[in-house]
This record gives structure tokens, C-alpha cells and sequence, in this order.
């Protein structure tokens, strides 16, 4: 493992919501075949930290490698599984159509999904168990089926790092350990995961490498050093909040997170 | 009715362009507008239609002439123009995106009126017919009109087939879309686009008013058809399509009044024929649903009811009053009377002279409904450790819920139980 690139490495990560800054100076690596969590309690950046990661939100500072490359010489190798709740699932879709979007990265534009990527697509459905759910409209699903369904959209892109914001939110206890069976043997397949998890108690035994944030990286590393009380306390401890009233003064008075 | 035939036989020429030009402009709105539709973009939909007004005039003032091509890129740019002044207000003022999108389309609809206005008074023999654009007349879509915004239409139905893929992602996930490495600003750019020059297509048959209507209302009406965007894009173009032909039809009756009230009196029809009839999501079917839904939970209770009587009277007795069932039973006097008469027609019970009794198919129903509902008295206690006395009323819904699956299950886990937490005798 140790002679292998990281999967991920952030340097210096500083990013915000309309000048209100969320992640603070980031640096952390995770090894390849990680199954790492991002913990930290609500508001702390996790959903920011990836998005930053993914290029969705601007940075403001910093710089991010993955595999030892840019995010845009790596992109086929990435798989971005949004919040569940981020899209709304009335849109005339069935649950083989929204997996089916996981090829279009590796189509590009203007072509047209063909036998190989249907026959992946419906490979994928059939990984998360819900190949007879293929043709059902998505908005019919329970929230652990839509969950079920975009991790099959993730899985039929072929990548070799997955990002997952709360994979494990709002679903049923089967449907959790069905997503943690997956993430386990795609790790063991030398997949990386870094998924963002609500969780403490779970979190040691579902993953073998911890990110604990808010606002700023509290620890990072395999999850038995990183999961000890003092970092959980700094972590949970709301020993953060002149960090927050930092923040705050930097919006109200337009300041700049960086000298420019 | 002599008028109707002319009309529909098509054999004016005219007619025909006609025809043609205004189904082309209103299904290809229709088509674009499904993805507006999905994007939640309709507020700005109607925004861009009332900002090509200026567009329109300063095309007309530049060149003197009503000339579409001029008119087309005027529109276009104010347009365009309306759509970044609305992101910047939006990303840079404290200014929320519904006060955004009113200020702009007031402002830049505003100022179409003021230039249209001095044009019409400047005495340019030319400008006949610039006011059309305001409520659209779609006999007017001949000539080069006729030529320039149905081939307008026609690149906009090319170009949804070619992006389609993208649109569809676009508009369910752009976060994912654009962690796959999409051009989604391109991409985005293109749709917009297609959203401004739908509306300038549309601009000569519905005018600029109420283009809106007819990028938003068929895809409203063709989402309660279906739930695959490729079929809601085909409706969608039908009933755009539709009223787009009602609109050329009514110009040749009248060919005073403008078309664009009458389109989007037809389209609005379609619309709320699709709200209120509309398999599965229509509110009439839905409204259909709860009260037979109602009638299945009377039936049953009637039944269970004097399943109930003969077990207090061990069996002896199997005809009961109809007072004895309301006493066991109280319900409703009207719903009460229906129910019996559906279920005698039904065969489920015998009806003579104000008494009941279970036929042979409604004892197998009753016991049905008892077994369920004591089934889930004795899941809740066993399984979710419920009180006996707690459990009863849970029981009274769900026992007209339970499908034959499930009901299965029930059973199995339970292991077909004899008595339930009552003490009472489930009956198989």
C-alpha cells in the first residue's frame, strides 16, 4: 500500500457559501482501498468537503490530487453519488433509466447508450438486489430502494473511487447492511470509498479509515487511532464556536478568506 | 360548418402553411418546454417570453423592415440578456429569484411596450403588424415569416433529439452530471437557448404574452399521462401540436381576433382535463380510489360484524336485524343501506325483510377479516411488545389493507396462531 500513490490527497482546501467560509485549510490523504468515513456533527462540511473534492463548489484555496492527478485527468475514474434527497425523484424516470446515467460520463456527448452499457446497467441493478425494480418509477421506490439505485448508477460507472454523501440516510436497517456488504467487497476489490456518515457507533466497525471534521480536519487515519475521545470531543465538543464567529465577521464584513 | 370543411380539408394552399407553420412552432415549444418544465424553470420561462418584446422592436428599428431574421436575433439578445441580468441579481443583490424574475420581466416588457409604442407612432409603413407579436395571429405565418420560424422549430426538435441524453440528466441530477465531467455549462447554455428561440418561433402564431403557456401547460398536462420523458415529450408535442392547430383554425374564422388567447384557451382545456381525469394521478380517479376504498372497509365491517354476532351466540343464530348488527356495529344510516345492497348483489350476504345473514362466500370474507385483524393484534403485541389494549383500533384499518402476500407472511411468522392476545379464536 505504501508504495501505491494516494487515492486522494488534499492540500490547504479552503472553501465557502457566499463568502462564509465551511472547510478551513483541509490538508489529508487517504490510501488507495480505503473504506474511510467522513464524520463530524451537522453544518461541519462534510457534504462541502466532497463537493469541493468533485469541483462542484469553488475552492477558494487549495489544491486536491487524486491518484497524483488532476480531477479532470482522472474524472472516468471518480463516482459521485449525491444526497438522496438532492434530486427530486417525481421526475419521469424508472429505476433502470437513472443507472443507465451512470455510463454517460464514459459515452460523452451525443452517443447513445449501447448493448454494453445496458447489459452493465442492469448488472449493477442486479448487485444492489433490485433488478425487479428495473422498470418501476422511481418516485414508487422507498428510500432504501432510491439509495439502492443510485449506488447502482455509481457502481455502473466502473470507477475506481467512490464518493457517497450519506449513503445510509433514511433507509431501512436491511437495505444499510445490504450497502455496507457492497462497500466492504468493492474495497476489497481495491476500490476506494469515502463515504459521509451520521453514525458514531457504527462508524468503527463499517470502515477501516476515519476523516473527523468541522469546519476544520480534526483526524484523519485508520479508523482505531483516529476514533478516540479527545478527537471525538474536539470533534462533537462545540469547543468550536469562535471558529464559527470567525467565520460570521468574515461575511458580514466582505473579507477576504485569502489575501489576494 | 361549411367554414369547418374548408378548413379541414386542407385544400387552400394557404391554409395548409398555415396550418403546418403553427402546429411546427406550438409542438416544438411543447417539446422544449418539457425540460423548462423539469427543470422548475417555468417562472423564468415567462420571463424570457415577455423580454423578447424589446428584442423584437430594436430589430424592427435597426432595419427598418419586419424582416424575421432581424427579428429573430433582436429577440434573442434581449432575451438572452434578461437571463444574465436575472443570475446576476440573483448571486449578487439580496434579491431572492421570485422577486428577480418579476422585476426583470416587468422591466424588459415594460420597455418592449415603450419602444413598440414609438415605433408605432413614428408612421413607418412598415411596422403593420409589429402588435401581432403582443397576442400573435397566426394567419400572419406565411411568406418568409413562415419559412424562418418553422425552420426555427424544426433545429430546435433536431437538436432535443441529439441532446437528449444530456437534458434527461440535466434535469434530474446536474450535481452528478456534472461530477461525470459533462459540459454542463455548455449543455445548460444550449437548453436556455432552446428556451429563447422556442419562444421567438412562437412569437408570430401566440405572441409573446402568453408564449409561456405553451412551453409550461402541455408538459404539465402530458406528466399526468405518463411517467417515461420520452413518451412526455411525444404528448407533450400532441397537445401543443393540438392547440397550435385550434389557433390557425380560429384565425381563418376570425381573422381579426388574435390567436394566442385562443392556443392557450385550448391548451388550458387539455391541461385540466389531464388534472382532473388522468389514470392513477387525475383527481377524479384519485377521488375514485378513496371512495371505493370506503366501500371495501363497510363491506367488510358489515361482514365481520355478523361474523361477531354469530360468535356471541355461539353459532346457534345466523340471521340478525339490522338493529342488532348497527348496535354490535354502529355506522352510518346511508352508507349502511348501500353497503347491504352491494353486498347482497354480491352475493355476500341474504337479505329478507330487514334481516341478514352470511352467505357461504361472505362467511369465507368475515373470517378473512376477523383472522387478519387478529393476526396483526397478535403481531403488534408479540413482535412490538404492544398492550393488549392497545393494539385494537391499529387493527381496525389494517385489516382492510392486507394483501393475500402479506397475509401469507403474517401467518408464517406467526406461525398460524390460535387464539389472539384477547383470548379470542383466529378463525382459518
Amino acid at each position: 500500500m505504501s508504495n501505491k500513490q494516494p487515492a486522494l490527497e488534499v492540500r490547504d482546501l479552503t472553501a465557502g457559501y457566499q463568502k462564509k467560509p465551511v472547510l478551513w485549510s483541509i490538508y489529508l490523504e487517504v490510501p488507495q482501498g480505503a473504506l474511510a468515513c467522513i464524520v463530524g456533527p451537522n453544518g461541519a462540511g462534510k457534504s462541502t468537503f466532497i463537493k469541493t473534492v468533485m469541483d462542484l463548489i469553488p475552492a477558494t484555496a487549495g489544491d486536491v490530487k487524486i491518484f497524483g492527478k488532476s480531477l479532470a485527468e482522472v474524472r472516468n475514474r471518480i463516482s459521485y453519488v449525491p444526497q438522496r434527497e438532492s434530486v427530486d425523484w417525481d421526475f419521469p424516470a424508472s429505476a433502470y433509466d437513472v443507472v443507465l446515467m451512470g455510463r454517460y460520463g464514459k459515452l460523452g456527448l451525443f452517443k447513445r447508450a449501447g448493448k454494453e452499457d445496458k447489459r452493465i446497467a442492469m448488472q449493477a441493478l442486479e448487485k444492489v438486489g433490485m433488478e425487479s425494480f428495473a422498470s418501476r418509477q422511481i418516485s414508487q421506490l422507498s428510500g432504501g430502494q432510491q439509495q439502492r439505485v443510485f449506488l447502482a448508477r455509481a457502481l455502473a460507472q466502473e470507477a475506481d473511487l467512490y464518493f457517497l454523501d450519506e449513503p445510509f440516510a433514511g433507509v431501512d436497517a436491511s437495505t444499510e447492511k445490504a450497502i455496507i456488504d457492497l462497500l466492504r467487497e468493492m474495497s476489497r476489490e481495491g476500490k476506494t470509498i469515502i463515504a459521509v456518515h451520521h453514525d458514531l457507533q457504527s462508524a468503527p466497525s463499517y470502515f477501516d479509515y476515519a476523516i473527523l471534521l468541522n469546519l476544520r480536519l480534526i483526524a484523519a487515519g485508520p479508523t482505531e487511532t483516529v476514533f478516540i475521545d479527545k478527537n471525538l470531543q474536539d470533534t462533537y465538543g462545540g469547543k468550536l464556536t469562535l471558529l464559527t464567529e470567525v467565520g460570521d465577521l468574515m461575511k458580514n464584513k466582505r473579507f477576504p478568506e485569502r489575501e489576494k | 360548418m361549411e367554414t369547418f370543411w374548408d378548413f379541414f380539408s386542407f385544400s387552400n394552399a394557404n391554409v395548409r402553411y398555415v396550418t403546418f407553420g403553427a402546429i411546427l412552432v406550438t409542438s416544438s415549444a411543447a417539446i422544449v418546454g418539457c425540460f423548462t418544465f423539469l427543470r422548475k424553470k417555468a417562472l423564468v420561462g415567462d420571463a424570457v417570453a415577455h423580454a423578447v418584446l424589446p428584442g423584437v422592436c430594436l430589430g424592427f428599428i435597426l432595419s427598418g423592415v419586419k424582416d424575421p431574421l432581424w427579428i429573430i436575433i433582436g429577440a434573442f439578445i434581449t432575451g438572452w440578456l434578461s437571463l444574465l441580468l436575472m443570475d446576476q441579481i440573483i448571486s449578487k443583490s439580496r434579491i431572492k429569484e421570485d422577486s428577480a424574475i418579476a422585476f426583470i420581466l416587468s422591466t424588459f416588457f415594460g420597455l418592449g411596450i415603450l419602444l413598440l409604442t414609438w415605433i408605432q407612432k413614428s408612421g413607418n409603413a412598415a411596422q403593420s403588424g409589429l402588435d401581432q407579436f403582443l397576442f400573435g395571429k397566426a394567419a400572419a405565418l406565411v411568406g418568409n415569416d413562415l419559412i424562418v420560424f418553422s425552420f426555427v422549430a424544426i433545429a430546435l426538435i433536431a437538436l432535443v433529439v441529439l441532446f437528449f441524453k444530456e437534458f434527461q440528466l440535466l434535469g434530474f441530477n446536474k450535481d452528478f452530471a456534472q461530477s461525470m465531467g459533462l459540459p454542463v455549462k455548455f449543455i445548460e447554455f444550449i437548453s436556455t437557448s432552446m428556451t429563447v428561440l422556442a419562444v421567438v418561433a412562437g412569437i408570430q402564431a401566440v405572441g409573446v404574452v402568453l408564449m409561456a403557456a405553451m412551453l409550461i401547460t402541455p408538459p404539465a398536462a402530458a406528466r399526468y399521462w405518463t411517467n417515461s420523458l420520452k413518451k412526455m415529450l411525444v404528448l407533450a408535442a400532441i397537445f401543443g401540436g393540438f392547440s397550435g392547430l385550434a389557433g390557425a383554425y380560429i384565425s381563418y374564422l376570425a381573422p381579426a381576433m388574435p390567436t394566442g388567447p385562443w392556443i392557450v384557451v385550448v391548451v388550458s382545456f387539455i391541461a385540466f382535463f389531464s388534472f382532473f381525469f388522468a389514470p392513477e394521478k387525475g383527481i377524479i380517479p384519485l377521488a375514485k380510489l378513496q371512495k371505493r376504498n370506503q366501500q371495501k372497509i363497510t363491506d367488510e365491517n358489515i361482514l365481520k360484524g355478523l361474523y361477531h354476532l354469530r360468535e356471541d351466540e355461539q353459532h346457534l343464530k345466523q340471521t340478525f336485524t339490522f338493529n342488532e348488527l348497527l348496535e354490535k356495529r354502529p355506522m352510518q344510516e346511508d352508507r349502511f343501506q348501500k353497503s347491504i345492497k352491494r353486498l347482497s348483489r354480491k352475493g355476500l350476504i341474504k337479505l329478507e325483510n330487514r334481516t341478514l345473514d352470511l352467505s357461504d362466500n361472505g362467511l369465507i370474507l368475515a373470517k378473512r377479516v376477523v383472522k387478519l385483524h387478529r393476526l396483526w393484534e397478535l403481531y403488534l403485541s408479540e413482535f412490538l411488545n404492544k398492550a393488549p389494549d392497545q393494539v385494537h383500533d391499529e387493527a381496525e384499518t389494517i385489516e382492510h389493507l392486507i394483501t393475500p402476500e402479506l397475509e401469507k407472511q403474517l401467518e408464517e411468522r406467526l406461525n398460524f396462531p390460535n387464539k389472539d392476545p384477547h383470548n379470542e379464536d383466529i378463525p382459518y
